[in-house]
């Protein structure tokens, strides 16, 4: 179990954000907090605002109301290329990834925001790139191949590649597990781990129980935009209005363990 | 890959003979088809930035073309500046006007972009139809003196080539330079993947500008070469329908790579000179040609040539999931 | 007074056609999602086709422009087979391409058949008309605006009352899911081309009277027709009526005092004014376009 890391300054910051799209409100007064080197899990039912949460910290929807920061960086008005040069980095739930460049390529994107962002250690990229390309399982890859000759699970810890390599402050990843088997999931793990073990702050969105309870920190849940709860896996897992939730009332939410 | 480069070297270098010994065999008529060709071929390079490179279709080409020949042909005949000057200011100018006006333009999704191009040209055109003090109007300009520098005039169609054949190289050697950079990837990121590209770093609007920037230069070389080279300077060459053109030659050769613009513009060229006794036909073969290769092979020439090689040496698939 | 009155005539008469090509374009881009860079062509092969059954065949014109709507309406298929459905499922550009491939044989082809030299067709009224306030317009406007109006609610009530304009707004919605309901899409995109190609043609029959039909027009005609469907609201109907009214309104009234060498010009500084200040035109829509 991974221990709490208790950081004096969060990292990311959402205060009472809301959104709406015409009379559905998708993040209703939403807040929280993510601290470096912990894993955040962004959990709720299909439909409840996980995904626009991400677009909004990201910036591809701009908040209606309430106030995101990074660090103590109000980035709630900034667009969407500049918050990533901050640092603000996510996974897509189906890979975006660029279909008509090699997978060299795609990598190199990644490398070109840490220049762009000028970090220090960001030319010197080649071996962290292999040790990203080891941990995720795809040091056997022909770098010149195009990105379509991957399986959909490589396609999505490609992405997580690209994202580890401009030294993210914060690490949104949409349900990385979806789509893949169980072996594949360890290497899931693996950069989650590898991420935490730097100081970044990972926000974890999935449906796989197993891997939320297991690598987060804190949890919240989202319904219908708002969050019910926040806590540790444990008291999540146990609270009643949580399994209504997804449940729609009766039952246990059985996390495989 | 080591294959790739050597590839492009190969191919840089037969094509480099090739063109090198083609005036042994021509008379000027035949060279003043390839140097046109040539200019025309910049022209093209600049749709494979724009579109083959960061994915915006733009209809405006040829009218940046227009820019940059009229803006060298008042340079050196208006205010008495030397070639190279004009043909300097001339490219910096057009790239200047293209990368402003992209601000205004790319604010618009792709689409609108596209539409604007249009308005663009159709404007440019009117202006070089009817803005005399600058253009000439309709009579357009004429007398614009051979290109010269150090002293030394370019006075036959043969030292013309070889001129613009250097520069064509270089503008080749640019783009291989281009394609490898980050500001090259940003543009693939956006052809490929905008969202993607915007979530990490990519400055949509800055890029794509940027892009329209580099696209007016190349296109501002072609026209200060042109007008050098041809003498004189009338609306009628800067046209939508050459914007087409550009767009078909390019589909044609392939927009993956700035060989495929060398294809497409060398075909379509030289086509017309070979074919003469077709002339009549000519655009009605073009427009069902076209048709029939975008349902055959919609990535050109290149294409179909990439898609042969790749049956030919079936590679090894990566990883253990071989769908 | 009177001469404003006449400029704006002709300009609702020309705007009304440019309504009626604006209309297709909007029509084959709900379908398919992709703007049709030949619908200038519609206008003018329509407009060759009149001719042949009016002057060369000497057939009335009211009957020649049944006629040659119904021949658009085959020449609307045949596109749509020859350039659009083989590349239904490739990307936007090849498509485009495509349809330039098809204009160009649309404006060579009707060079070969009916040759280089301007021509003319008969007018559906001759005589000029009086108006109840006492002016005087051109025959020919009058009956322009009458057919178009007849036109444009033939097509309302096409789409919106009758089954098959159901099923072809259906498919242009969504054609998975129309194939998935049992619709058969390509007998469905079939009909928009045709239908789009036949209004298209029919302004053709009815501009010729007063421009002279060359086989150059198209080009303007689709540019103009761009910029009515931008202006008035991309992907709208309405919008792509209003849009060409606006554009032959501009056109008319900017030749008459700014001048007629600008006219082109004119209307594509207020396109671009119109993209830079509300780029989703007057009456915008949301539409599906192809990525």
């Amino acid at each position: 179990m991974k221990h709490y890391i208790n950081e004096k300054e969060p990292v990311l910051t959402l205060h009472n954000v809301v959104k709406r799209f015409g009379g559905v409100t998708a993040a209703d007064h939403v807040s929280f907090e993510l601290y470096g080197g912990e894993v955040f899990g962004l959990i709720g039912p299909n439909g409840s605002g996980k995904t626009t949460l991400i677009n909004l910290i990201t910036g591809i929807y701009s908040a209606d109301e309430g106030n995101i920061m990074l660090g103590g960086k109000k980035v709630t008005k900034l667009s969407t290329h500049t918050r990533s040069k901050l640092g603000i980095i996510r996974s897509f739930q189906h890979p975006r990834l660029l279909g008509r460049c090699d997978i060299e390529t795609n990598i190199l994107v990644g490398v070109d925001l840490a220049v762009r962002r000028r970090l220090p250690q960001a030319r010197d990229y080649q071996e962290r790139m292999n040790i990203l390309l080891e941990t995720a399982g795809l040091s056997g890859v022909n770098l010149k191949d195009s990105t379509e000759r991957l399986s959909y699970g490589q396609q999505k810890m490609l992405e997580i590649v690209r994202a580890m390599l401009s030294y993210p402050k914060v690490l949104l990843l949409d349900e990385p597990a979806a789509g893949l088997n169980r072996s594949e999931m360890n290497y899931i793990r693996a950069l989650i781990s590898m991420a935490t073990n730097e100081g970044i702050a990972v926000l974890l969105i999935e449906h796989a129980m197993d891997l939320v309870m297991e690598v987060c920190n804190r949890i919240t849940v989202l319904n219908f935009g708002k969050q019910i709860t926040t806590g540790l896996p444990s008291e999540v897992q146990e609270n009643t209005a949580v399994i209504e939730a997804y449940l729609g009332g009766g039952g246990q939410l059985a996390a495989n363990q | 890959m080591k294959n790739k480069k050597k590839s492009s070297i190969i191919v840089l270098l037969t094509a480099l003979a090739v063109f090198a010994l083609a005036p042994l065999g021509m008379g000027n008529y035949m060279l003043r088809v390839l140097n046109v060709a040539l200019i025309t071929y910049l022209c093209v390079l600049s749709v494979y930035v724009l579109l083959g490179m960061c994915g915006q279709n733009s209809f405006a080409q040829a009218g940046l073309w227009g820019v940059g020949a009229y803006m060298a042909a008042n340079l050196v005949l208006r205010a008495g500046f030397p070639p190279v000057i004009a043909l300097f200011a001339a490219t910096a100018g057009t790239a200047l006007f293209a990368f402003v006006l992209g601000f205004a333009f790319f604010r618009l999704r792709q689409y609108y972009f596209t539409f604007a191009s249009v308005g663009l040209m159709t404007i440019l055109n009117g202006l070089f139809m009817n803005w005399e003090p600058v253009t000439g109007g309709a009579l357009g300009m004429q007398n614009i003196p051979k290109f010269s520098v150090f002293g030394i005039m370019l006075e036959s169609e043969k030292a013309n080539f070889y001129f613009i054949l250097i520069i064509c190289v270089l503008t080749f050697v640019v783009m291989r330079i281009l394609f490898y950079s980050s500001i090259g990837r940003s543009f693939m990121a956006i052809r490929d993947n905008e969202i993607a590209a915007n979530c990490m770093g990519v400055n949509s609007l800055l890029t794509k500008s940027i892009a329209f920037g580099i696209s007016g230069a190349l296109c501002g070389i072609a026209g200060a070469l042109y007008a050098f080279l041809s003498g004189y300077l009338s609306y009628q060459t800067f046209t939508y329908q050459q914007s087409t053109m550009y767009l078909i030659m390019i589909m044609l050769g392939g927009t993956i790579s700035p060989v495929g613009a060398i294809i497409g513009t060398m075909i379509i060229s030289l086509l017309q000179e070979f074919v003469r006794p077709l002339a009549n036909y000519m655009q009605l073969i073009y427009g069902a040609g076209i048709m029939i290769l975008m349902v055959v092979q919609p990535e050109g020439i290149l294409g179909g040539g990439k898609a042969l090689y790749e049956t030919l040496h079936k590679r090894k698939r990566t990883g253990p999931d071989a769908a | 007074m009177g001469q404003i009155m006449q400029l704006f005539v002709s300009g609702l008469s020309t705007g009304v056609v440019y309504g009626l090509i604006a209309m297709g374009m909007v029509l084959i881009f709900r379908a398919v999602g992709v703007m049709n860079f030949a619908q200038g062509e519609f206008l003018m092969f329509g407009g060759y086709l009149c001719y042949t059954f009016n002057q060369l065949l000497g057939w009335n014109i009211m009957i020649s422009l049944i006629l040659a709507s119904v021949g658009m309406g085959v020449v609307g298929v045949l596109f749509m087979r020859a350039a659009y459905w083989p590349l239904r499922k490739a990307q936007a550009r090849a498509i485009i391409v495509s349809a330039m491939g098809a204009s160009m044989v649309f404006k060579e082809g009707s060079r070969l058949i009916w040759g280089s030299i301007p021509v003319k067709v008969d007018r559906v009224l001759e005589a000029p008309v009086k108006l109840a306030g006492g002016g005087i317009i051109q025959g020919q406007y009058l009956a322009i605006m009458i057919v178009a109006a007849i036109l444009m609610l033939f097509v309302y009530l096409l789409l919106e009352k009758t089954f098959v304009g159901h099923v072809m707004q259906a498919t242009a919605q969504d054609q998975y899911m129309a194939s998935m309901v049992g619709v058969p899409v390509i007998f469905s995109i079939a009909m928009t081309f045709a239908l789009s190609a036949m209004i298209t043609g029919i302004g053709g029959g009815l501009l010729a009277p007063l421009f002279f039909l060359n086989n150059t027009m198209g080009a303007t005609a689709g540019a103009k027709a761009f910029a009515a469907i931008v202006i008035g609201g991309f992907g709208s109907v309405q919008g792509a009526v209003l849009g060409g009214l606006i554009v032959g309104l501009v056109e008319v009234f900017g030749g008459a005092y700014i001048s007629t060498t600008y006219q082109l010009v004119l209307i594509y500084i207020v396109l671009i004014i119109v993209l830079m200040v509300r780029p989703q035109g007057i009456f915008s829509s949301k539409i599906q376009e192809k990525a």
